[in-house]
């Protein structure tokens, strides 16, 4: 009996909760007399979210949706707005979603922060208009057809975003009228990505283009706070990149982030925040996303170390390389993980990259060349070090050593050209250059040495001045002693 | 040897009557009592007037005074010029010493009040000249035209420049225009080379003709004694020989210095780069540059810092007309406030020259 009582009292409770919700937007006027004349809005807000949670036209537009007489429900005194526009679309929409009470209401877990996130936008900047904002939230949601964002038909659900920021963004006529400089290909470029492709194939995953901008918080590529900043550009892309589980149908390692973090690049952007190092996009491109060809690798690092890749380009080894598809740079530098060139890549030794394809036994003369090119910088690195080091001796016995200071940096310039030599394979010009720098490190350990010696010369100039200088002045005391007895 | 001396003695003597100026010399006496050791500061600022002018013309042989080649100038003369180091740092060094030596010798001259009746004019110019000494100081300093110097100049004679009406047509006096450029560096060079040594030499021509026309002050409780009781020694040769004696060991001093801490060239200046943290005034305008610290922002409705200026320069306009204002000294009476204010200034300039180097 109990039982029963339980079923029928949970029964009625039901019924009238869900009768009420079906009995407002059953009563909303609004929808219910531009539904019978064929409205597309009408038709449209069927579809929308809000309108399974019971919000009615009047929420919006204003009026009174409880009457039938059109004159009172659309009358000024019932509060009637008519379309909002400008400024005031936004501000319709933030009524209930800036406000956490009246989400809570409905049920939504969705952030209350969006506003605020686009005001301070590079969108919620004013339009040329100079009355509202460049964006409103219907810009980007619609305005009658509003669906959840994990619906697909939602046109800010991942795989309709390229389309839906595309509607402006690759639009010349209306960019030019904010930031002419700023391309307009982004989406193009996109759908030749990675990520575009797979995007297009309806993969919701692969980063479009909130992933990394954001969504109602895009600021300025220039602005240290945005995501695509140069500095932040790694964790952004790590973001997904180093997610293992997420990468995981992928296939592709998730280690780069770690990699690069510890890379000489890394280091620059990311610890000493030097924006001019790479980050991820520099080498895979931005919105065309995609890993460089084993081809194009020289050409990728060349547009910063444009010398080195011109020399191989001319070197013996571009040829070797390409008949055995060998990667140019990263076979010997590697690609996420670049650490500082030292003199150890180079030669014969078990840690030299040399060594890896030329043997004792080798038939070409590669062997002994990397073995005489690596004896002649290691010499011209001692003597920078000797020379500094002297140099520096000098300086702190308060030595003006201003030139050879002066020539230490030639050298030091000699031997990071030595190093990018090294990239021709060519033993004659490497040794031409392995020659100048040891020039000048001879010139620096003379001047530094003469420097030294006049130091001690000083010092036994001083002694033998004083010496003479007091042992006048001991004479004319004696002198004056003797003068002032008489 | 004696007689080729003693020839060229009697041919100059013949021409100059150089016995009369011996004979002069002769006759000339120096008290000896408990402070006769302050005698010999006025001997030793020469000594150092003489190094400075004789090291300052070999540096002019090489210093290029344009803010194009002033530090590179410096620079060949520390490195190539054979003992060049040497004289840069003798000069830096004897500037340095000359203007101890002078605050010495000005304060030994105050307490002794040795500017009382007929002293008055040896006083005005031995003020006259330290100011110099100090001005020579300020004007040699930018002359290297590195960092420091050129900063300090530029704080310098910002507050020069707070001085009331004629402080802003002084600064751009001083700096040649609105801001410290190359022009100040050609206008203080001119200054530091041309200028006040004229000016100082004629100043110093005065003071010593004045001192041997008038001889040595004695001090009151000395010249209250007997002539019976009263201590002396000829000028020449004791004194002289004396003076001559403290200049080998000063110049012995001097050496050390100038080897075991050589003057040294910091970095070139660069007018577009932000002053260095703690930028100072050098050690002899310290104490004025901290006190002016201690003066708050507005007293009344004047500037705090244009206060302070006055004040320092009310006191520098007082202690110049000194001889003129006690009158109880001239009459040979003692003057405790004197001593006092004297003494005031003393602890003042050390304590604030000691807060100064600490902050």
């Amino acid at each position: 009996m109990k039982k029963k009582i339980i079923i029928l009292t949970l029964f009625f409770f039901s019924a009238l909760l869900f009768g009420q919700k079906k009995n407002e937007a059953s009563s909303d006027q609004c929808f219910i007399c531009h539904e019978s004349v064929g409205s597309t809005e009408a038709d449209l807000y069927k579809k929308d979210i809000h309108f399974s949670k019971g919000i009615s036209c009047a929420d919006c537009h204003g009026g009174n949706s409880q009457t039938d007489d059109m004159d009172k429900a659309m009358s000024k005194a019932a509060g009637y707005k008519g379309v909002p526009k400008g400024n005031a679309i936004t501000q319709s929409c933030i009524r209930c979603h800036a406000n956490p009470a009246m989400m809570k209401k409905y049920g939504s877990k969705i952030p209350t922060n969006q506003y605020a996130n686009l005001k301070n936008s590079v969108h919620g900047r004013l339009a040329i208009n100079g009355s509202e904002m460049i964006v409103q939230c219907i810009t980007c949601h619609n305005a009658h057809g509003i669906v959840a964002v994990d619906n697909p038909a939602s046109p800010v659900y991942p795989t309709n975003i390229p389309a839906t920021c595309g509607k402006c963004h690759s639009d010349p006529v209306f960019m030019r009228a904010y930031n002419p400089a700023l391309p307009v290909d982004q989406v193009q470029k996109y759908r030749t990505s990675v990520h575009g492709i797979r995007n297009a194939k309806g993969d919701p995953k692969p980063a479009q283009c909130v992933s990394c901008h954001g969504s109602h918080d895009i600021l300025s590529v220039k602005d240290p706070r945005a995501r695509v900043y140069p500095t932040n550009i790694p964790s952004t892309c790590s973001h997904c990149h180093s997610n293992a589980e997420y990468m995981k149908q992928y296939k592709i390692p998730t280690d780069q982030f770690a990699n690069y973090s510890k890379s000489v690049h890394g280091i620059a952007l990311l610890q000493k925040h030097d924006i001019s190092a790479p980050a991820c996009n520099s080498c895979h491109g931005n919105h065309g996303a995609t890993p460089p060809g084993i081809e194009s690798i020289s050409e990728v690092c060349g547009t910063c170390h444009a010398l080195n890749a011109e020399l191989f380009s001319s070197s013996p080894h571009k040829k070797a390389f390409d008949e055995r598809k060998l990667p140019e740079c990263t076979t010997c530098h590697s690609n996420h993980l670049i650490i500082t060139a030292t003199n150890k890549l180079l030669g014969v030794s078990q840690d030299a990259v040399c060594s890896k394809c030329h043997k004792p036994n080798d038939p070409s003369k590669g062997y002994m060349v990397a073995k005489e090119m690596k004896q002649m910088i290691d010499s011209l690195d001692s003597s920078e070090k000797n020379d500094s080091a002297l140099v520096h001796e000098a300086e702190q016995k308060g030595m003006e050593v201003g030139d050879a200071l002066f020539k230490l940096r030639d050298a030091h310039q000699a031997r990071l050209e030595s190093r990018t030599m090294v990239h021709s394979f060519n033993e004659a010009k490497f040794n031409e250059t392995v020659n100048k720098g040891l020039k000048v490190t001879t010139e620096v350990k003379t001047e530094a040495e003469a420097a030294i010696h006049e130091y001690y010369f000083r010092r036994i100039g001083l002694g033998i001045s004083v010496l003479i200088i007091s042992f006048l002045a001991l004479l004319l005391y004696l002198y004056i002693r003797r003068l002032e007895r008489k | 040897m004696k007689n080729y001396f003693k020839c060229l003695y009697n041919w100059i003597d013949e021409r100059v009557q150089l016995e009369d100026l011996v004979k002069f010399m002769g006759k000339k006496y120096v008290p000896v009592h408990r402070h006769s050791i302050w005698y010999y500061f006025g001997g030793v600022s020469l000594f150092f007037f003489i190094i400075q002018v004789t090291t300052g013309i070999l540096l002019l042989f090489y210093y290029k005074g344009s803010s194009d080649l002033a530090f590179e100038s410096v620079q060949f003369i520390m490195s190539k010029v054979q003992f060049g180091w040497l004289v840069r740092s003798i000069h830096a060094w004897a500037a340095n010493l000359f203007i101890l030596s002078a605050f010495v010798h000005m304060f030994s001259v105050y307490f002794e009040k040795a500017y009382r009746k007929p002293r008055e004019m040896t006083w005005i110019t031995g003020m006259l000249m330290f100011f110099m000494c100090l001005g020579f100081g300020f004007s040699g300093y930018l002359l290297p035209w590195n960092t420091l110097s050129f900063f300090a100049t530029k704080v310098g004679t910002d507050i020069a420049g707070n001085v009331p009406i004629i402080g802003g047509p002084l600064k751009v006096f001083i700096r040649g225009g609105d801001d410290v450029t190359g022009a100040t560096l050609s206008r203080l060079f001119g200054f530091h080379v041309a200028l006040f040594p004229g000016i100082f030499t004629i100043l110093l021509g005065i003071h010593l003709i004045l001192i041997q026309r008038q001889g040595i002050s004695e001090p009151v409780h000395f010249s209250e004694k007997p002539a019976s009781e009263k201590k002396t020694m000829p000028f020449f040769p004791n004194f002289l020989l004396r003076d001559l004696l403290l200049w080998l060991i000063v110049l012995n001093v001097l050496a050390i210095l100038a080897v075991f801490l050589p003057a040294d060239l910091g970095i070139k200046a660069n007018p577009f780069a932000s002053a260095p943290a703690g930028i100072k005034p050098e050690w002899y305008f310290l104490f004025m540059f901290q006190s002016l610290k201690y003066f708050p922002s507005h007293i009344l409705f004047a500037d705090g810092e244009t206060v302070g200026i006055l004040l320092f320069g009310a006191a520098g306009v007082l202690w110049l007309l000194i001889p003129f204002w006690d009158r109880k000294s001239s009459r040979g009476e003692q003057n405790r406030f004197v001593n006092y204010l004297g003494l005031f200034a003393v602890i003042f300039i050390i304590i604030l020259t000691f807060l100064g180097w600490l902050s």
